[in-house]
């Protein structure tokens, strides 16, 4: 007993500087020239595709500094790899945390790791802006420090299940999924909706990662004869689906993407336009891709990356970028960590020129982005759509 | 007396030197930050998770890969244990380990069957996928795809979250099981095992029980992995599906080997080398994966026998013994 006595208190001994929150706390990570901010994103691994998702966010950073940065600091990033693996992403945040010292945290794609990062993030009081993941828990219940700057799973659950409401005489509408939580942040969200509505899918299938042929879940759904189907798979089982549905004559129903998907990239991966022309997806932003709105955040990705292939998600983290560095100018010169999370609560309706809903942070509310338009082909072009034959 | 000498100095040395790594790892928290003592943390759990897989797969000799299956049962009856019957998460370390226990009575079964090789192999894999499903499945207990975060808890006044009370807790328990696995493969079982593994014919024929040689070793297995799941699932905090698949398999697999198959010291350096490696390589964003890849087939290539044989070249105190010495 008393060796154990002894033990914990020699624990105690070597907690007692980690426990402290010490007087420079507000301030570190911030010089006179620089804030660090700590990006993390999976750079390595299965989902490293994802990483195109800090690649916005990174270009806005550079533009920023390029024109002297935020009250004559420089916007200072320091990546880490979290492989999209909870244990590596808590290594990537405590590294940043206490190794690099950085005054706050941007990014964070795979929700999984967001959610296990969460109560260290909370513990440790930094702001943090989740620039990419998607699910709702990671930002609720409300976390002080913690901000979500992009739809949540349910925003674009909803969003999908009103886009396929919005059809009319829309009574049959199928699921299909895969049984993930990145695939359920969605699905559940639309069912909610769905039943709101007074709508029960009428089938729900999974479809699980890495198949590679639909055809039993094809099947199923003929029976049924949905008048909507909604997809929450990631893009190469997309491809799949939509190839097998077109193959059993299913071409013509309509179906609902996820903002895990990109319209044009499924195109490439089927090769088919038949396959994609009553395919539609979440998307967050005002315009196509190569719409004349996006255009000057293509530039300036390729100004600071030139040798970035532009999809989707190369975009994805730039609204909240923006909304960030207006919460550090309106925080001036005197910035701490107190005052800019301060600041962040006070985003109001802040029209990022590039979602296309606007975001809104509170003291109560942390999520900030409620909504997200839909992108499909019309007459074989690419629309960002706000309803059904609504253009954006 | 020649000969009795050396043997004395080398069990007095042997002695010190198991005990000195811990005494000395005691004072580490006053060098580490929260980052380095995480990492510190994943190498312990590494250890017991890699010692456990180099008992059946190396001393025992099957090819059988259900650690990554006794890992996440114990993970997850942690969890549940603490998240879903507020059992303080200490006491669901013993309990994580005989679930895991369990399930290596549960994976004995095909080997009981005189299922051997690449047939062993291919159903221990099904076991752990079958586990994975299982996780994935039955959400109101494992919370399906979303995972199960603990609850937070204070011990004699700290937050579990703390890194170094966890350090405290995770450097006792894998020292008492390293400890107990060395001395039970120093007894007459350990050397049935050996026997199993190098004949298991010609072991039967000296009357040695060898069905029950491999239940126990694969139920001691089964226990090691199965505690070593309750302690990953305090270090994350929050346990997902996702962490005990294939890929949690072959990162074991290649610390058994790098280590040196069969061996306990094997298993320490194997589980320490490759926990650290990856975070060493985090300074070559997008080159992680590559220099990691050539870091094992150099180790491999180079020392066939794992890095436990080029202690073992450099003094006799590290080589291991199955028997014991003479006091």
């Amino acid at each position: 007993m008393k060796k154990l006595t002894s033990l914990m208190a020699a624990a105690a001994f070597a907690a007692a500087p980690a426990l402290a929150q010490d007087d420079g706390w507000e301030t570190r990570g911030l010089t006179d020239d620089a804030i660090t901010i700590g990006v993390m994103g999976p750079f390595s691994g299965n989902a490293s595709s994802y990483s195109k998702a800090l690649i916005g966010m990174m270009a806005y950073y550079d533009k920023v500094n390029e024109e002297g940065g935020v009250h004559g600091r420089k916007l200072v990033a320091v990546q880490e790899d979290t492989a999209c693996d909870s244990a590596k992403g808590l290594a990537a945040a405590k590294k940043l945390i206490s190794q690099d010292e950085v005054f706050m945290l941007h990014g964070n794609s795979c929700s999984g790791v967001a959610l296990a990062l969460r109560p260290t993030i909370e513990e440790t009081g930094l702001p943090w802006i989740v620039a990419h993941a998607v699910s709702d828990s990671i930002s609720t219940p409300l976390a002080g420090n913690i901000f979500h700057g992009v739809p949540t799973g349910s925003a674009n659950g909803r969003a999908m299940a009103a886009f396929v409401l919005s059809k009319p005489d829309t009574k049959n509408v199928a699921i299909i999924e895969h049984s993930n939580d990145w695939a359920h942040s969605y699905s559940n969200p639309a069912r909610d909706y769905l039943k709101e509505q007074g709508v029960n899918p009428s089938v729900e299938l999974t479809m699980e990662r890495g198949q590679t042929d639909a055809t039993a879940q094809v099947l199923k759904m003929r029976q049924n004869k949905p008048d909507f189907i909604i997809a929450a798979l990631y893009e190469a089982e997309t491809a799949i689906f939509l190839r097998d549905l077109k193959k059993y004559g299913m071409g013509d129903i309509p179906v609902m993407g996820t903002a895990g998907t990109d319209l044009e990239n499924t195109l490439k991966r089927t090769g088919d336009f038949d396959t994609v022309k009553n395919y539609y997806v979440i998307h967050s932003y005002v315009d196509n891709l190569d719409g004349e709105k996006m255009k000057p955040w293509g530039d300036m990705i390729h100004k600071f990356y030139p040798d970035e292939e532009l999809s989707t998600f190369s975009f994805v983290s730039i609204g909240s970028a923006e909304a960030l560095v207006s919460a550090l100018e309106t925080v001036g010169p005197d910035l701490t960590r107190s005052k800019l999370i301060a600041a962040l609560e006070d985003v109001r309706e802040f029209d990022t020129g590039i979602l296309s809903d606007p975001i809104t942070w509170t003291p109560e509310d942390h999520q900030g982005v409620k909504g997200s338009a839909v992108a499909g082909f019309v007459d074989g072009e690419p629309t960002v759509l706000k309803a059904w034959g609504q253009p954006y | 007396m020649s000969t009795i000498m050396p043997s004395a100095r080398q069990r007095s040395l042997r002695i010190w030197a198991f005990w000195a790594v811990p005494a000395l790892l005691l004072l580490l928290p006053l060098a580490t930050n929260a980052y380095t003592q995480f990492i510190v943390n994943g190498m312990l759990i590494s250890v017991l998770v890699t010692l456990g897989f180099t008992l059946v797969i190396g001393n025992l000799g099957q090819l059988a890969f259900a650690n990554t299956a006794f890992f996440g049962i114990g993970a997850y009856a942690s969890a549940m244990l603490t998240a879903k019957f507020g059992l303080p998460w200490i006491v669901t370390i013993p309990l994580a380990g005989a679930l895991g226990a369990l399930g290596g009575f549960l994976a004995s079964a095909a080997a009981l069957r005189g299922i051997r090789s690449y047939y062993l192999a291919i159903i221990t894999l099904a076991f752990g996928e079958l586990m994975r499903w299982a996780y994935l499945h039955t959400k109101p207990l494992t919370g399906g795809t979303d995972g199960l975060p603990l609850p937070r808890e204070v011990v004699f006044g700290i937050s579990l979250s703390d890194d170094t009370l966890k350090f405290y807790i995770f450097l006792g328990v894998t020292v008492v099981l390293v400890k107990a696995t060395l001395n039970l493969m120093r007894s007459r079982f350990g050397r049935s095992v050996m026997a199993v593994r190098e004949n298991e014919v010609a072991t039967a024929s000296l009357a040695i029980p060898t069905a029950r040689v491999i239940l126990v070793t694969f139920i001691w297995s089964g226990f090691v992995v199965g505690c070593a799941g309750a302690l990953f699932a305090r270090h994350v905090g929050h346990v997902f599906p996702e962490s005990f698949g294939m890929l949690h398999l072959i990162a074991s697999f290649a610390m058994v080997l790098v280590g040196g198959l069969g061996s306990v010291l094997g298993a320490v350096l194997g589980a320490v080398l490759l926990t650290a490696l990856p975070e060493y390589l985090r300074a070559f964003p997008g080159m992680e994966e590559l220099f990691f890849g050539l870091i094992v087939a150099a180790v491999l290539v180079a020392m066939p026998m794992g890095l436990a044989s080029l202690l073992r070249r450099l003094s006799p105190i590290f080589v291991e013994r199955y028997y014991r010495e003479e006091s």
